[in-house]
């Protein structure tokens, strides 16, 4: 009986596991057709085939070198940075307790463009520190900050439903935006000042093949985490104390989670720069779709911002013509009003 | 002894909170504590149950060192049931409950129908069976409270800790959480507020200003004086002529 049972649970799994496989693979196929010049599906399956399955379909070098050097690798880099957003967000709310945590609003984004133009621009580390190395250290380095300011502000990161954490992130990103101003005048000249402030908005048009293989590798620790420690953080839900309680090593699983919450950041930040709101709201609506326990919730909100970071791109190429608009833009112009939905619910449920 | 304090002591900001409590408990036993407001009775109960460590002093589980124990394992020994512990999230009670198995869990070793069973019976023990689809924010107080409960005694545990678990609750639901926690094979840590529910205890101890001041039985610990002395309030005691049993009647002082 129990067997059967379990064995039924682990199909169902399965199934899940395989629809929100195919839906990814949709969105990402979505993606890499959808553009100034639309490509048909089937030449991009054949462009695939070709690339992949070394298949010998004959076809447009041009669509070719779209699909594969550009568009693919953008779209895979796009659901990379969408899901590690997302699942930071998610473990940030359930850790701290906190539905407006996100890693946007604590400053982690903003000490990652810190550290990443502190490499880039102003040379920090003479050339041996990589750009997501920089942008880990001022992730790490800002959370630090806004955690310590938090405490002394008499809130902390472990006690629940109180707004020290927000406001001193707040604190903690204008003070880092500031820092990253600070460099860039300093240092950088004029082009590469246009460059970076259109990067810090977030920007995908320069994700290419080497990128991808930095991020999916990370996108896939981040989703894996959350799925190995879905039970520890359901029991957050009473707060820290009750988890332990409960028999989660309250400490090391925290240091662990917001660690590698600091590490996804940083390393999308890195890529794509920083972009808003992704890892606030896409949570709040995977916890409206499959609930709150996180065995689902984590998968969900990976995919859903996946798909919802690829959409973005394609708007950001596609509703201006001739125009790339900052991605940061779109997620902001859909993150705001859905920010501000989240506060009054929060207010009502009060 | 399956639980053992021995010189605890806790202290906040350098004010000393609890100072040098020694306490045995022996399996299958129900001590009550009993303390004003402020006489350190929360901070006894985090201690025993392993979510802070003492300043000094140590607790004891079975004669093992309960701080060099893993969370998990203390977990499936010890359940604790905190004082108004909340969530915002949109929680069912049965999920509620369910977090009572996560010691039990691991990634590897899944959901079972042995925890449903084990789900389904709590949720029976503590009187909340039909709520299991009821959303945490439409619950009551006194159900909160119950809903707590059942997600300790998911926990299977051999060691119940219960801070003020009669808070918020109707009569009816006071008398059957210690109805309960009286006739199920645990051992029980209760404090406590109302001093004729702790002379139901097999033993009390009286907290005051962060010390241990007695421990025993409830007629050898809560005595006349005692109860004056620790208090503050003049106190008689009255037979209920139905069955005999003693009662306190409390008066302030003049």
């Amino acid at each position: 009986m129990s067997l059967a049972l379990s064995q039924q649970a682990y199909v169902s799994r399965l199934g899940r596991g395989a629809l929100g496989f195919a839906a990814l693979a949709a969105a990402i196929l979505a993606g890499t057709c959808i553009g100034e010049t639309p490509i048909p599906v089937l030449v991009v399956l054949q462009t695939l085939a070709n690339k992949i399955l070394g298949a010998a379909y004959v076809l447009d070098p041009i669509d070719m070198g779209i699909i594969w050097n550009y568009r693919l690798p953008r779209a895979i880099v796009a659901a990379c940075c969408g899901s590690g957003l997302a699942i930071s967000g998610m473990v940030l709310q359930s850790l701290l307790r906190n539905a407006l945590a996100d890693p946007y609003l604590l400053g982690i984004s903003a000490g990652a463009s810190t550290g990443a133009v502190a490499v880039t621009v102003a040379g920090l580390g003479a050339g041996a520190v990589s750009m997501s190395l920089g942008a880990f250290g001022g992730a790490v380095a800002a959370f630090l900050l806004v955690a310590i300011l938090a405490r002394a502000a008499g809130g902390g990161v472990t006690l629940h439903g109180t707004g020290q954490i927000v406001l001193a992130g707040i604190a903690g990103s204008q003070l880092f935006n500031a820092l990253t101003s600070f460099i860039i005048t300093k240092s950088a000249n004029a082009e590469q000042a246009r460059g970076i402030m259109f990067w810090l908005l977030g920007n995908l048009s320069g994700a290419r093949w080497p990128d991808v293989w930095l991020a999916v590798p990370v996108a896939l620790l981040g989703l894996a985490a959350c799925v190995w420690f879905a039970r520890a953080l359901d029991a957050f839900a009473f707060g820290a104390e009750a988890a332990a309680s409960l028999g989660v090593p309250v400490r090391s699983v925290q240091v662990v989670l917001i660690g590698l919450t600091a590490l996804v950041t940083a390393v999308m930040v890195s890529i794509v720069g920083s972009i808003g709101f992704v890892g606030l709201v896409i949570p709040h609506a995977a916890r409206f779709i499959v609930g709150v326990r996180h065995g689902r919730l984590g998968p969900a909100t990976a995919l859903i911002g996946a798909a919802f970071l690829i959409a973005a791109d394609v708007l950001s190429r596609t509703i201006i013509p001739g125009q790339v608009l900052p991605i940061g833009v779109i997620t902001a112009l859909v993150g705001a009003p859905a920010f501000a939905l989240i506060l009054v619910r929060g207010r009502r449920a009060r | 002894m399956i639980l053992e304090a021995r010189n605890l002591c806790w202290s906040a900001r350098g004010r000393p909170i609890l100072a040098g409590v020694d306490l045995s408990v022996s399996e299958g036993e129900t001590l009550g504590l009993v303390g004003p407001n402020g006489s350190g009775k929360s901070t006894l109960m985090q201690l025993l149950a392993g979510i802070r460590e003492p300043s000094s002093g140590e607790v004891r589980v079975k004669g093992r060192r309960l701080a060099e124990m893993p969370r998990r394992q203390a977990a499936r020994m010890i359940a604790f049931l905190e004082q108004q512990a909340e969530t915002t999230e949109a929680i069912t009670v049965r999920d509620a409950v369910e977090l009572g198995r996560t010691p039990w869990l691991t990634p590897l070793q899944p959901w079972s129908a042995e925890d449903d069973r084990i789900v389904a019976r709590a949720l029976a023990d503590a009187d909340m069976e039909g709520f299991e689809r009821r959303s945490w924010s439409t619950l009551s107080g006194g159900e909160r409270q119950r809903v707590h409960l059942a997600r300790a005694l998911a926990q299977c545990p051999q060691i119940l800790l219960l801070d003020e678990p009669t808070n918020h609750l109707d009569i009816q639901h006071q008398l059957s959480i210690l109805g309960l926690v009286a006739r199920l094979p645990v051992t029980a840590v209760i404090a406590l507020h109302d001093l004729n529910q702790a002379l139901a205890c097999d033993r009390v101890g009286v907290l005051s200003s962060g010390r241990l001041v007695a421990l025993g039985t409830p007629e050898e610990v809560l005595t006349i004086e005692r109860v004056h002395a620790v208090f503050g309030v003049r106190v008689s005691i009255v037979t209920d002529p139905c069955d005999g049993t003693r009662l306190f009647r409390f008066r302030p002082l003049a």
